[in-house]
C-alpha cells in the first residue's frame, strides 16, 4: 500500500511554497525527459555528417537506468526534507548521477564503434546535452540549499575529476568530442593559455586605463562621453578599425616591426578588448572613490589620517566590494570578447571554433566552446564569491 | 530642442563614420595610412547590406523586446515574485556565453545565415532586458499605484495606464543597450554567413584588404551609432 502511495510525495511538494523544490522537481522531470525522450548519441560515418540518433531504449546499459533513478531519489531527498543535510545528500546522489551518465554514454559509444570503420564516429546528441544541462541545474539548487559556500566548488571540482578520471581511464574514448581533443590535445591546451593570457593582459591594460582615466579629475565629463561611446561600436569594427590603424602605423614607423609588431596579431586584439573594458572598471574606481561618505572622511581627517593614508585605510576598504564587482563584470566580458581576438589572428580558443565553423564540425567548435564557458562561469562564480566576502569584511 | 540634446553626439558620430564608409573617403584615408588602395565596395551594396543588418538586428529586437518586457512584467506582479530570485542567477550565466559562442554552437543545427544570429541575439539579450523592466517597473512609485488602486482601476488598468507609462523612459533605455548589442551581434553574423556589414569585416581581415575592411567597420559603427542616436531621441520624446 505504501508503495502504491509513494507517488503522491512530489504532489505534496508541488503544493509547498518553495520555488527551489518546484525547480528541482522541474529540472529532474526534464532529465528524465532528456534521458528517455531524446536521442543520446549519434553514430556517424564521419566527423562532418549528421548522424542516426540513437535512443536510451535501444543500445543503452544498465547506467543510464540508473542515473535516471539517482535523479528521482536526488530529488525526493531534496522535497522530503527541509534540512541542508537533504541538500548535501542530493548534490551527493546528483554527482553519481552525472558520473553514471557519463560513463554509459562513454561505454555505449564504444560498442556502437566496434565493428565500424575507423572514421566512424558516436557524437552527443540533444538528450544527452540537455540532461547534463538539466543535472547542472538541479546540482545547482541543491547546492544553494545546503547553504555551504564549499559545497559549489566541491561539487564543480568532483564534476571536473569524474570528467578527468573517466577520460584518463580511456571509458570515454569512444566519444567523439574525446576522440578530436586527442587529436589537438596540445592545440587546445595552447589556445587556453593564449585565451587567458589575453583577457588577464587585456584586463590589465584595461585597469590601467581607467585608473589613468578616474585619476584625471577635470574631464570626467568628457571621459563619460568617449568611454560610453566606445561600447556603441561593434567589437568586429572596432577590431577592423585597429587592424587598419596598426598597418598605418607599421608604414609610418617601420622600425616597429623590428620588435615584433604586426598588424595582425595580439596587439590589436588586446587594445580592442582593453577599450570595451573601460566602462565597467572606470565606473566601478569612480563608485568606488565615493563610497565612504563625507562625514567618515571628515572623521578620518579630524582624526589626523593623511590623504595617502586615508587611501589606503578607508576608501580602499569600503570601495572595494565595488571594485570587485566592477572586475567580475570586466573579466567575464574580458574572457568572451578574447575569443574574437582570433579573427585578427590573436589565436585563443576563438581560433580553435572558428577553425570548426569553417570545417563545418561540431565536435570542433565544442572543443573550443566549452572551454570559453568553463573559464567565464569560473571566474564570474569566483569573483562573485570575492565580492561578497569583501562586501561582509567593509560591513 | 533641448531635450534632443543627447541625441546630438552618437547622432554626428554616425553622420561623420557614413562619410568614412564611402569609397572615395575609404580609399583616401588607406593611401594615407600608406597601403596601395585596392578595390572598394560600391555605395549600393553596402547600402544593401546595411539594409540587410538593419533588417536582422531589427527582428532581434523585436523579439528580445517582446521576451524581455513581457517576462519582466509577470516577474513583478504579485504571483510572479517567486521568479525573481532566479533572474540574477540566470542572467549571470547567460551572459557567461559569449554571442560568438553561440552562433558558433547554432551553425550546425541551424544552418548559415540568419537564424544563428537570432538565436545568439534572444540569449544575450532577452535577460538584461527583462532585468531592466524589472528594474524600471519596481522603479514606480508606491504611491502611484496606491492612488490608481484607490481611484477604483483593475490591475490590467493599473499596468497599462500608470506602471508601463510611468516605466517607459527606463524601459526604452534598456531597449537602447539592447538594439546596440544586436547591431553588434548581427556584425557577429557575418561568421556564420549572414549578409550583414560584418562581411566585409570579415572577407577584408581574411584577405588583407584594407579599403572594404575600413568601409565595413565605418558602417558597422556608423549604424550602431545612429541607432543608438534613434533610440535615445525616443526616450527624450517619451520622458515628459
Amino acid at each position: 500500500m505504501a508503495e502504491n502511495l509513494s507517488f503522491l510525495a512530489p504532489m505534496r511538494i508541488l503544493r509547498g511554497t518553495d520555488p527551489g523544490r518546484v525547480a528541482a522537481i522541474l529540472a529532474a522531470i526534464a532529465v528524465i525527459g532528456a534521458l528517455y525522450g531524446l536521442p543520446l548519441l549519434r553514430l556517424a560515418a564521419n566527423r562532418l555528417v549528421v548522424g542516426d540518433p540513437v535512443f536510451a531504449g535501444e543500445s543503452f546499459g544498465a547506467e543510464i537506468h540508473a542515473a535516471a533513478g539517482l535523479t528521482v531519489a536526488a530529488t525526493l531527498i531534496f522535497g522530503g526534507s527541509r534540512s541542508e543535510i537533504g541538500g548535501a545528500g542530493a548534490v551527493t546522489l546528483l554527482l553519481s548521477a552525472f558520473a553514471l551518465l557519463t560513463l554509459g554514454l562513454g561505454s555505449t559509444a564504444a560498442d556502437l564503434l566496434s565493428g565500424e570503420p575507423p572514421a566512424a564516429r558516436a557524437s552527443l546528441a540533444s538528450g544527452a546535452w540537455l540532461a547534463f544541462a538539466c543535472l547542472a541545474v538541479a546540482l545547482a539548487i541543491a547546492v544553494g540549499r545546503a547553504s555551504r559556500p564549499w559545497l559549489g566548488a566541491l561539487a564543480a571540482g568532483g564534476a571536473v575529476l569524474i570528467l578527468v578520471v573517466a577520460g584518463r581511464s580511456g571509458a570515454l574514448d569512444g566519444l567523439s568530442l574525446a576522440v578530436e581533443l586527442r587529436a589537438r590535445r596540445e592545440a587546445v591546451l595552447t589556445a587556453i593559455l593564449q585565451h587567458g593570457l589575453l583577457s588577464g593582459g587585456a584586463l590589465l591594460l584595461g585597469a590601467l586605463g581607467a585608473g589613468l582615466l578616474a585619476a584625471w579629475r577635470r574631464a570626467q565629463g568628457l571621459v563619460e562621453i568617449l568611454v560610453g561611446g566606445i561600447q556603441v561600436v561593434p567589437a568586429v569594427a572596432l577590431l577592423g578599425v585597429l587592424v587598419t590603424l596598426a598597418s598605418g602605423a607599421l608604414h609610418a614607423w617601420p622600425q616597429l616591426r623590428g620588435l615584433g609588431l604586426s598588424a595582425l596579431g595580439p596587439v590589436p586584439a588586446l587594445i580592442g578588448i582593453a577599450a570595451y573594458l573601460l566602462l565597467p572598471l572606470w565606473r566601478g574606481v569612480t563608485l568606488a572613490l565615493r563610497a565612504p561618505d563625507a562625514a567618515t572622511l571628515d572623521a578620518a581627517t579630524a582624526l589626523g589620517l593623511r590623504p595617502r593614508q586615508i587611501l589606503a585605510q578607508v576608501r580602499l576598504p569600503l570601495g572595494a566590494p565595488v571594485l570587485i564587482g566592477a572586475l567580475r563584470v570586466a573579466a567575464v566580458q574580458s574572457i568572451g570578447l578574447a575569443t574574437l581576438g582570433a579573427l585578427v589572428g590573436a589565436g585563443g580558443l576563438g581560433q580553435i571554433v572558428f577553425e570548426g565553423m569553417a570545417q563545418f564540425a561540431p565536435d570542433l567548435i565544442l572543443l573550443g566552446a566549452i572551454p570559453v564557458i568553463a573559464l567565464s562561469l569560473a571566474v564570474e562564480s569566483g569573483l562573485a564569491r570575492a565580492e561578497a566576502a569583501a562586501r561582509r569584511w567593509s560591513a | 530642442m533641448s531635450r534632443l540634446r543627447p541625441v546630438l553626439g552618437p547622432a554626428l558620430a554616425g553622420i561623420f563614420l557614413v562619410i568614412v564608409s564611402h569609397p572615395r573617403v575609404a580609399r583616401t584615408i588607406v593611401g594615407w595610412l600608406g597601403e596601395a588602395p585596392r578595390r572598394a565596395l560600391d555605395p549600393a551594396y553596402l547600402s544593401a547590406l546595411a539594409l540587410n543588418h538593419l533588417l536582422l538586428a531589427g527582428s532581434g529586437l523585436i523579439l528580445v523586446a517582446s521576451a524581455g518586457v513581457g517576462l519582466g512584467v509577470v516577474a513583478t506582479r504579485e504571483r510572479g515574485a517567486r521568479l525573481r530570485g532566479g533572474i540574477d542567477t540566470v542572467a549571470a550565466a547567460a551572459q557567461a556565453v559569449p554571442p560568438v559562442v553561440v552562433v558558433a554552437l547554432a551553425l550546425p543545427i541551424l544552418g548559415f545565415g540568419g537564424p544563428p544570429t537570432l538565436l545568439a541575439l534572444a540569449c544575450y539579450g532577452i535577460m538584461p532586458v527583462l532585468r531592466g523592466t524589472v528594474g524600471a517597473l519596481e522603479g514606480v512609485p508606491r504611491e502611484a499605484r496606491e492612488a490608481a488602486t484607490a481611484m477604483g482601476m483593475t490591475r490590467p488598468q493599473i499596468l497599462s495606464r500608470v506602471e508601463l507609462p510611468l516605466a517607459a523612459p527606463a524601459i526604452i533605455e534598456t531597449l537602447r543597450t539592447a538594439l546596440v548589442l544586436a547591431v553588434a551581434t548581427a556584425a557577429v553574423g557575418a561568421l556564420a554567413g549572414a549578409a550583414t556589414l560584418g562581411t566585409p569585416i570579415v572577407a577584408g581581415l581574411q584577405n588583407q584588404n584594407l579599403v572594404p575592411m575600413l568601409q565595413g567597420a565605418a558602417a558597422t559603427a556608423a549604424l550602431a551609432f545612429l541607432c543608438d542616436a534613434a533610440m535615445l531621441g525616443l526616450a527624450a520624446l517619451t520622458r515628459r
